[in-house]
């Protein structure tokens, strides 16, 4: 049925490299960073077959993964494929090559989201600062609070009026209220002051 | 038999029914749950959006905190599941270095795959008094459970059998489909409705299609988005049931069904009186 619990082929995660100790080569410093084996992508598009979002894309999978090779780094730090990919792990599943498809797609969303370059998915990059924000404040994410720090980033409500998601949140919510499943008090860890220093140390020291 | 319990974020809120079913299922099975104190949140999706570095720092507070108990963990949710093992492989093979110590000596279970186990699902149908006869089900795994199978150590991947066989040992009949572990979206919706809509609405279509009334997950984000996204149908539902609920149901631990079965949004009582489950 099934391995035991201790993993299957984990032999394939390769240890990190720190950024410029493979030069500036994109495809190099990409593969270092990621522990992914690019350069072994033959382009046979199963990644890209196997994605459920794909059809969303601008820049599919597999041209993700040649365009690291060819170093086109601006398209792909501008592409809406960072944001829209789901980490489902199809594309790293199904590749003959061991690519590691889906890291490397997670790996171009960190290099997006600290880089100059605004974020072809506005809503779904304040998402992911927003949780982590709150996850600093209480150590843990609570549902109701996350939505309401998120829509009071800049741009965020005017954009939800605007496309009507904002009243269909709050039917939503209203639902959820109805049934209980809304905790609106906050937990907060007591450990929150550990969890902050990892936070903020999260561009430290890979071994 | 003593484990620690990770709940995550999700089980105090939209995700509730999923820990109380919890609870009075293992009460029932006589399995200790030593809920790790003081826990803190995995990170989700959004840890390893931003760093991979605190992607694995922050499940292994909690991991540290088990190994400190001496137990084994068992965590309910995919995605904790797959952040908390994947922190740990990561650890193992030494990538990161981590401020609280964790050796690898406890296991990691995902709770269906625990539940799963053969002299467990044995102790479920001697306890089982309410067999959910006739109910026709499919299985939905979603993908965290299961992908990357480095990390979940799945080896059925595609055809994962855990919830199969636990709705099996509850009396249920599970159908065959071909959606068990494609993605319903995750948490996309918060700024790509339209994708969302696409990828939920999709899964709901081919598990009827397959001749299923309901659909058991062990995901809080797969449950709810399969639950949510029928808030604004009209017709009968295809209730979206968690696992335990079902094995709650089964073997009758404690509670009214009418009463704790009250948080889905699609209903799920006029399938259970219509399949004579409940009165
Ligand atoms: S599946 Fe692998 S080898 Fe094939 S195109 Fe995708 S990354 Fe390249
Ligand atoms: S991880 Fe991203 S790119 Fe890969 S299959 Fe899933 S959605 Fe597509």
């Amino acid at each position: 049925m099934h391995d035991d619990n201790s993993g299957g082929r984990t032999d394939s995660i390769r240890p990190r490299h720190r950024i410029g100790d493979r030069g500036d080569h994109f495809l190099k410093r990409v593969e270092g960073e990621t522990g992914a084996n690019i350069s072994a992508c033959y382009q046979c598009e199963r990644c890209t077959n196997a994605c459920p979002v794909s059809a969303f894309m601008d820049v599919k999978p597999h041209q993700v993964i040649r365009y690291i090779q060819i170093g086109w780094r601006e398209r792909l730090l501008s592409c809406s494929t960072v944001w829209v990919c789901l980490s489902c792990e199809m594309c790293t599943t199904y590749c003959p090559n061991d690519v590691g498809v889906a890291e490397t797609i997670q790996h171009l969303r960190k290099m997006a989201a600290n880089s100059a370059i605004q974020p072809r998915e506005l809503q779904l990059a304040t998402f992911h600062r927003t949780f982590i924000e709150e996850l600093q404040r209480f150590g843990r994410v609570n549902e109701f609070w996350l939505m309401g720090a998120l829509n009071l980033k800049p741009g965020i409500l005017k954009d939800k009026i605007r496309t009507g998601a904002l009243k269909e949140e709050i039917e939503l919510g209203l639902t959820l209220w109805r049934r209980g499943k809304l905790k609106l008090l906050p937990h907060r860890c007591k450990a929150v002051g550990e969890i902050r220093t990892v936070v903020q140390n999260r561009n430290g020291k890979v071994r | 038999m003593r484990l620690a319990f990770y709940p995550g974020c999700s089980l105090e809120g939209m995700a509730s029914d999923y820990a109380e079913s919890i609870e009075a299922v293992f009460r029932r099975l006589q399995i200790d749950l030593v809920e790790i104190e003081d826990w803190s949140c995995c990170g989700a999706t959004a840890a390893h959006s931003l760093s991979e570095a605190m992607a694995v720092a922050l499940p292994a507070r909690n991991i540290a905190a088990a190994e400190k108990l001496g137990l084994d963990i068992v965590v309910p949710c995919a995605n904790c599941f797959n952040r908390m093992r994947f922190s740990q492989v990561m650890i193992e093979k030494g990538i990161y270095d981590v401020p609280w110590p964790v050796t690898g000596k406890i296991k990691i279970h995902d709770m269906t795959r625990l539940l799963a186990e053969d002299d467990m699902l044995e102790k479920i149908r001697a306890r089982t008094v309410r067999p959910l006869s006739g109910l026709k089900l499919v299985s939905y795994y979603g993908c965290q459970m299961v992908r990357p199978p480095r990390i979940t150590g799945y080896t059925d991947y595609e055809n994962p059998q855990t919830l199969d066989r636990l709705a099996e040992a509850a009396g249920a009949e599970v159908l065959d489909w071909s959606y068990k572990t494609t993605c319903c979206g995750a948490s996309i919706g918060i700024g790509r409705r339209d994708i969302q809509e696409a990828l939920t609405r999709k899964l709901i279509v081919k598990a009827r299609q397959a001749g299923a009334e309901a659909i058991v997950v062990s995901c809080p984000l797969c449950q709810s988005n399969l639950d949510l996204i029928q808030a604004k149908e009209s017709g009968p539902a295809t209730p979206i049931f968690y696992f335990t609920e079902l094995l709650r149901l089964a073997l009758n631990s404690g509670g009214r069904p009418q009463h704790w079965l009250r948080k889905h949004v699609a209903d799920p009582l006029p399938l259970l009186r219509e399949k004579g489950v409940i009165p």
